[in-house]
C-alpha cells in the first residue's frame, strides 16, 4: 500500500468522497463539490471556445481581411439582445436560421436512418434472418420481432377504442414495452454500477495504491 | 415490527453500504472471470481487423468523465488494435469535454508502443500512423463536411498544426478513404453518424456506448447500420479478450477487472428485488 503524493489525486480523492456523502445526506461538502464541478465546467468550456473557435475561426480571420465573416459574426452577436427587453425579438433571427438548418439537415436523413431503414429491418426477409447471426432460428427471432413491432405500434394506435383484435394485440404490445423497460433498467443498473467502480478503482489505486 | 416490515424498511445507507462492499471486495482479492465474447463485438472487431492498409480508422471520442469507467477502455483497446495492425488512426471529437480525455487515451496507447519499438519504422510517429484532429462545432459541421474533405473542415489539428502538411492527411482527404469510423459515446452521437455520414457518404459505422443507453442503439445493429456495438464494461472486457487472444495483446484489462463487481453488484440488487417484492407480497396477504 503505498498512499498517493500527487496533490491533484488527493484533490480528486476529496472531491469524490464529498460527492458520495450526499449517500449518507446532504451537506457543506457536497454542496462545495457540486459548486466547484459546475463552475469549473462552465469555465472550461468558455475559456476553451474562445481560444479555440472564436479566436482561430472568427476574430484572426476577420482581423486579416475577410470581411464577409462580420455577417456570421452578427448573427451570432444577436443572441445577446435577450438582455435588451426593447430589440430582445432580434433573437429570433440566429435561432430562426439555427432551426432551419437543423430541420432542412434533419428530416430527409431522419427518415432515411430512422424510418426505412428500420421498416427494412422489420420485413420477414431472409437477410434479416441472417442478421440475428442465429443459423436456422433467425426466423424466429426475425418473427418475433415482426409481431413485437406490429403488436407495440397497435398499442399506441389512439384512433380506435381498443376492442376485439385490437385489445388482444395491444395486450401482447404492451408485454413487449415492459420487457424493453426491464431491458433498459438493468442496463440501467449496469451503467450506474460502473460508474461507482470506475470512482473506487481511482480511489483504490491511484489513491490509497491498495489496487494496481 | 416484524420480519417483513424490517425487510420493508431497509434504510436506503445499508443498502448502499452493501453495494459499496460487493463492488470493493472483488476489486481488492481478484476473481478473475470467463469472458465470452459475443457477436456484436467480435463483428466490430472484425471490421477493424479488416480494415484495407490505404485507408484509416476514425475514432470519434465522445464522452466526459463521467462515462469514463465504460468507454475509456473501449477506446484504449480499440487504439491497440488498430496500432497493433499498423491501421492509420484519426482521433476526433464533436465536442470540447471529451477532448482531454481523447489525449490521454492516445499518449497512453502510443507511449506503451513506442517504449517497446526498436526501430523509427516500429515507432508511433505523429502525422505518419496518427492524427489528433481535436474539435471542430458544430457537430454537424464536421460529419457532413469530412465527406468532401477532411483537411477543410479542420485546418489545424489539435497541436495547431496545418492539417494539409500532414503526410498521412495527404491521402486521407475524405470519407472514401476512411475504413471504419468507431464513435466511442455517451449520447445519441453515433446515430447521428449514421443519419448524415453512412445516409449521405456510405461510411461504415461502429459504436461503443454506455450502458443506461444500449437499449437504443441494437435496432441498428440489426438492421446493419452499425458495423459492430459494444455496450459498456461487458462490451469493453469483450473486446479486450478479443484483442488479448487474437492478438496477444497483453496489457492492463480495467474492463475485465471489473467485471466480477458488476456480477455480484447486479446479483445484490436481485435479492432487493426479491426481498421487497417477497415482503410485499406477505404484507398483502396479512391485510
Amino acid at each position: 500500500m503505498s498512499i498517493s503524493s500527487d496533490p491533484w489525486v488527493w484533490i480528486g480523492a476529496f472531491l469524490t468522497l464529498a460527492i458520495f456523502s450526499f449517500l449518507y445526506k446532504d451537506n457543506p461538502f457536497y454542496k462545495f463539490a457540486e459548486h466547484v464541478f459546475v463552475g469549473f465546467t462552465n469555465g472550461y468550456l468558455v475559456t476553451f471556445t474562445w481560444h479555440n473557435v472564436l479566436v482561430p475561426s472568427l476574430f484572426n480571420p476577420l482581423f486579416r481581411g475577410q470581411l464577409i465573416l462580420i455577417i456570421p459574426f452578427i448573427i451570432g452577436a444577436l443572441y445577446f439582445t435577450r438582455f435588451i427587453p426593447k430589440v430582445s425579438w432580434f433573437v429570433r433571427i440566429p435561432i430562426g436560421i439555427s432551426m432551419g438548418y437543423g430541420v432542412g439537415a434533419n428530416v430527409p436523413a431522419f427518415i432515411q436512418a430512422y424510418i426505412i431503414k428500420q421498416i427494412q429491418g422489420t420485413i420477414l426477409a431472409p437477410q434479416n434472418f441472417q442478421a440475428w447471426h442465429a443459423g436456422s432460428t433467425g426466423i424466429v427471432w426475425s418473427a418475433i420481432l415482426f409481431v413485437g413491432v406490429l403488436c407495440v405500434l397497435s398499442y399506441f394506435y389512439f384512433s380506435r377504442e381498443q376492442k376485439g383484435i385490437l385489445n388482444v394485440t395491444s395486450r401482447i404490445g404492451i408485454i413487449f414495452v415492459m420487457i424493453g423497460f426491464g431491458a433498459a433498467f438493468g442496463y440501467t443498473v449496469m451503467a450506474r454500477v460502473s460508474l461507482l467502480i470506475g470512482r473506487l478503482q481511482f480511489l483504490l489505486g491511484p489513491w490509497l495504491g491498495v489496487i494496481e | 415490527m416484524n420480519f417483513v416490515d424490517r425487510m420493508l424498511k431497509i434504510d436506503r445507507r445499508i443498502i448502499y453500504l452493501i453495494l459499496a462492499l460487493v463492488i470493493t471486495l472483488p476489486l481488492l482479492f481478484r476473481s478473475p472471470q470467463r469472458i465470452r465474447v459475443m457477436h456484436p463485438v467480435a463483428t466490430l472487431f472484425n471490421a477493424v481487423d479488416s480494415i484495407s492498409p490505404n485507408k484509416a480508422l476514425i475514432v470519434n471520442f465522445e464522452f466526459d468523465p463521467r462515462d469514463l469507467p465504460e468507454l475509456e477502455p473501449m477506446g484504449l483497446a480499440i487504439l491497440r488494435h488498430a496500432f497493433h495492425k499498423r491501421i492509420k488512426v484519426l482521433v476526433m471529437s464533436l465536442y470540447v469535454q471529451p477532448l482531454g480525455l481523447a489525449q490521454n487515451a492516445l499518449t497512453a496507447v502510443i507511449n506503451e508502443i513506442n517504449t517497446e519499438a526498436k526501430t523509427n519504422v516500429d515507432s508511433l510517429i505523429y502525422g505518419r500512423d496518427y492524427v489528433f484532429l481535436g474539435w471542430q462545432p458544430p457537430p454537424l459541421v464536421p460529419i457532413l463536411g469530412m465527406g468532401e474533405s477532411i483537411a477543410n473542415v479542420y485546418k489545424t489539428d489539435f497541436y495547431g498544426n496545418k492539417t494539409d502538411t500532414l503526410p498521412l492527411m495527404r491521402y486521407i482527404k475524405n470519407y472514401k478513404n476512411v475504413g471504419l469510423l468507431v464513435s466511442l459515446s455517451s449520447s445519441d452521437v453515433p446515430k447521428w453518424w449514421l443519419e448524415f455520414a453512412q445516409n449521405r457518404f456510405g461510411l461504415r459505422v461502429g459504436a461503443g456506448v454506455t450502458s443506461v443507453s444500449a437499449s437504443e442503439f441494437y435496432q441498428y445493429l440489426q438492421t446493419g447500420q452499425f458495423s459492430g456495438l459494444m455496450v459498456g464494461m461487458k462490451g469493453a472486457a469483450e473486446y479486450e479478450e478479443m484483442i488479448e487472444s487474437n492478438l496477444g495483446i497483453h496489457k492492463r484489462r480495467k474492463a475485465s477487472e471489473a467485471l466480477p463487481s458488476i456480477t455480484y453488484a447486479h446479483l445484490a440488487m436481485i435479492a432487493f428485488i426479491i426481498i421487497g417484492n417477497v415482503g410485499y407480497f406477505i404484507k398483502r396477504r396479512q391485510k
